[in-house]
């Protein structure tokens, strides 16, 4: 479960209030995690933003915030969970920024490729071109298709990192795989036009 | 075709894409660095919005933008302040100290209102707050949800009725404020008097969530409010102007940034390009075209003079830091007239975050350089000094200066 635990100050790792860690050894303890952790989490940062100027900018901005509450956290195994709802709350308003907001092909259904498109070498092609339409969906709905097929999170974990309900999950889950389809090539699709778009059934 | 359930593909797709990347770009002082410039309460930060809002105030980054608050006490007429052009070195370290701004500003740790050479300390920490009538018009941020309250002169609340807001916008001589406000039904733009001698002009919008959220941004002309409207379902913002009676689409203006009701002319985002840069355009709201006057694509557009005549361009391209580069434009051409360059130290990166103007010939500007927040004022006539403001014993990792009309979280 991703939820983290926030206390008051109190926790085991608290150097505030002089009882227990010194800041140099606050400082160790981040920096440890930080070197084991950036390598995965940097990439969900870049399935989340989609370039590495972006990913680079949402985790240096989530383990800024994880650092600043750093002696609130007391479940470690919440770390990572943390992290990644930062970059998803971050992301999801960035793209609130009109500024931040990525250009992509304004007809849905036209089936062509974003400029950021790549070929794979594994698959003809066709998982880069997913990437690329994964690409087109709104920050929320990537956000769910990354933490589902990605993180492999279930429902309900997601719904914690988003806060949101799970029923929302699954309808953004259902909205996003029906827009993949609807963009992607039929080819990708196996049940071609017209199929049951719920599809939410890993 | 491929007989693989599409789910798979994209579950395929996306370890291929990613487990191909081992980086890891970020070190701990990278971090740390970050961590003092994240400027609000976390309730704040997570919530990190952008709004639009502007008739003067303009911040970045984490917070929104929306006009200043003046000095009380008019100064005499006098004779426009030559205007230098090319480029003024602003260095915070160094600058002359200055004191007396002209513009309100709030210091969200210790919850105070400096405000006219006087401190006043705040029941609440209050994201933005103006007169109104004998008191103060204020909103109030919860976890993020920002609401409007009405306090007395003593800062006690009149009202309970705290609608969920996106912020106020107040007119460069503080006789306006505008916000939105949700009332359960529909979201309702909101023009409201300084002084209470006029009924509420409200504009009241069709039926929504209250997810489809509007924020004002600024006044266009004496009886016109420009806002932006959220399409929840992509979070894409859409502009309008709303009199009361109506609105009307503003066309073309991908994020609103800034209004004058002087000239009538709005500035904002016309198109965002696949490095997360923009392009931006001043508009004339009131003409029958509203056709860009100009456009460019070296700036983002975000706050008009009072008078109208120039506007302040940030980068092309902002983020949490604010922006590095400050220029300042004629609203009616886009000629740069002054550039403003930033001098920090080597191992900071200095950010701008907001501005907002004293009046037509200077405008204060809060900036991170190196650890330390400050805020400068800023001459057309090339003068830089720095204003004094007391931040001992607050923590060095919050930015808490924030001008008291500019708008957070939405």
């Amino acid at each position: 479960m991703l939820s983290m635990t926030l206390v008051d100050g109190s926790g085991p790792r608290n150097h505030d209030m002089g009882t227990t860690q010194s800041r140099a050894d606050r400082d160790a303890d981040f920096s440890a995690y930080m070197s084991a952790r950036q390598p995965a989490l940097y990439r969900t940062a870049y399935l989340l933003a989609g370039d590495h100027a972006g990913a680079e900018d949402l985790l240096q901005n989530a383990f800024a915030k994880l650092y600043l509450s750093w002696d609130r956290i007391r479940d470690p195994q919440a770390l990572d969970g943390y992290v990644r709802r930062v970059m998803v709350n971050e992301n999801n308003s960035l793209w609130r920024r009109a500024w931040k907001r990525r250009e992509h092909a304004t007809d849905p259904t036209s089936g062509t490729l974003p400029e950021t498109s790549t070929h794979d070498d594994y698959d003809d092609g066709t998982g880069g071109a997913l990437w690329s339409f994964v690409q087109t969906l709104s920050p929320k709905q990537r956000a769910v298709i990354v933490l589902r097929y990605y993180e492999q999170l279930s429902e309900a974990e997601i719904a914690d990192v988003l806060g949101i309900s799970p029923g929302t999950v699954k309808s953004q889950a259902s909205r996003a795989l029906a827009a993949l389809r609807a963009r992607a090539p039929h080819s990708l699709d196996p049940r071609g036009p017209g199929a049951r778009e719920s599809g939410d059934t890993r | 075709m491929n007989t693989t359930p599409l789910e798979d593909q994209v579950h395929d797709a996306l370890h291929r894409e990613a487990e191909q990347l081992q980086r890891a770009p970020l070190t701990v002082v990278d971090v740390r660095t970050r961590a003092r410039r994240i400027q609000r309460r976390r309730a704040v930060a997570v919530g990190a919005a952008v709004a639009a809002v502007l008739a003067i105030a303009v911040p970045v980054g984490l917070s929104m933008t929306g006009p200043a608050q003046r000095s009380e006490i008019m100064p005499a007429p006098s004779p426009p302040a030559p205007v230098v052009t090319g480029t003024v070195r602003v260095d915070p370290r160094s600058a002359p100290v200055d004191g007396g701004p002209a513009v309100a500003m709030v210091n969200i740790d210790e919850g105070t209102l400096l405000r006219n050479g006087e401190t006043f300390r705040l029941p609440e920490v209050y994201d933005s707050i103006t007169p109104y009538r004998n008191g103060w018009l204020a909103t109030v941020n919860v976890e993020g949800e920002q609401t409007v309250q009405v306090l007395d002169s003593e800062f006690r609340p009149l009202d309970g009725d705290r609608r969920p807001t996106t912020g106020l916008t107040v007119s460069a001589d503080e006789s306006r404020i505008a916000w939105a406000e949700y009332d359960g039904v529909r979201w309702v733009v909101v023009d409201r008097a300084a002084d209470g001698s006029r009924e509420d002009r409200r504009t009241e919008l069709p039926p929504s969530s209250e997810e489809a959220s509007v924020t004002t941004v600024g006044f266009v002309s004496d009886t016109e409010v420009l806002a932006s409207r959220t399409d929840p379902s992509d979070y894409s913002l859409s502009t309008f102007v709303a009199d009361g009676s109506g609105s009307a689409d503003l066309p073309g203006i991908l994020r609103p940034w800034a209004a004058s009701s002087a000239t009538g002319a709005v500035a904002g985002v016309t198109r965002v390009k696949g490095d997360g840069s923009s392009c931006s355009a001043v508009v004339d709201a009131l003409a029958g075209t509203r056709q860009p006057l100009w456009s460019t694509c070296e700036h983002t557009l975000v706050s008009f003079s009072p008078d109208g005549a120039r506007v302040v361009g940030f980068s092309s391209y902002l983020d949490a830091n604010g922006s590095a580069t400050l220029t300042l434009l004629d609203a009616a051409t886009g000629e740069e007239v002054i550039d403003f360059d930033l001098i920090g130290p080597l191992d900071g990166i200095t950010g701008i975050h907001e501005v907002a103007w004293e009046d037509d010939d200077s405008m204060l500007a809060t900036l991170v350089s190196g650890q330390t927040q400050y805020v400068v004022r800023l001459g057309l006539d090339g003068t830089v000094e720095r204003i004094d403001v007391d931040l001992s014993g607050v923590d060095p990792t919050l930015v808490p200066i924030k001008f008291a009309t500019s708008q957070a979280g939405t």
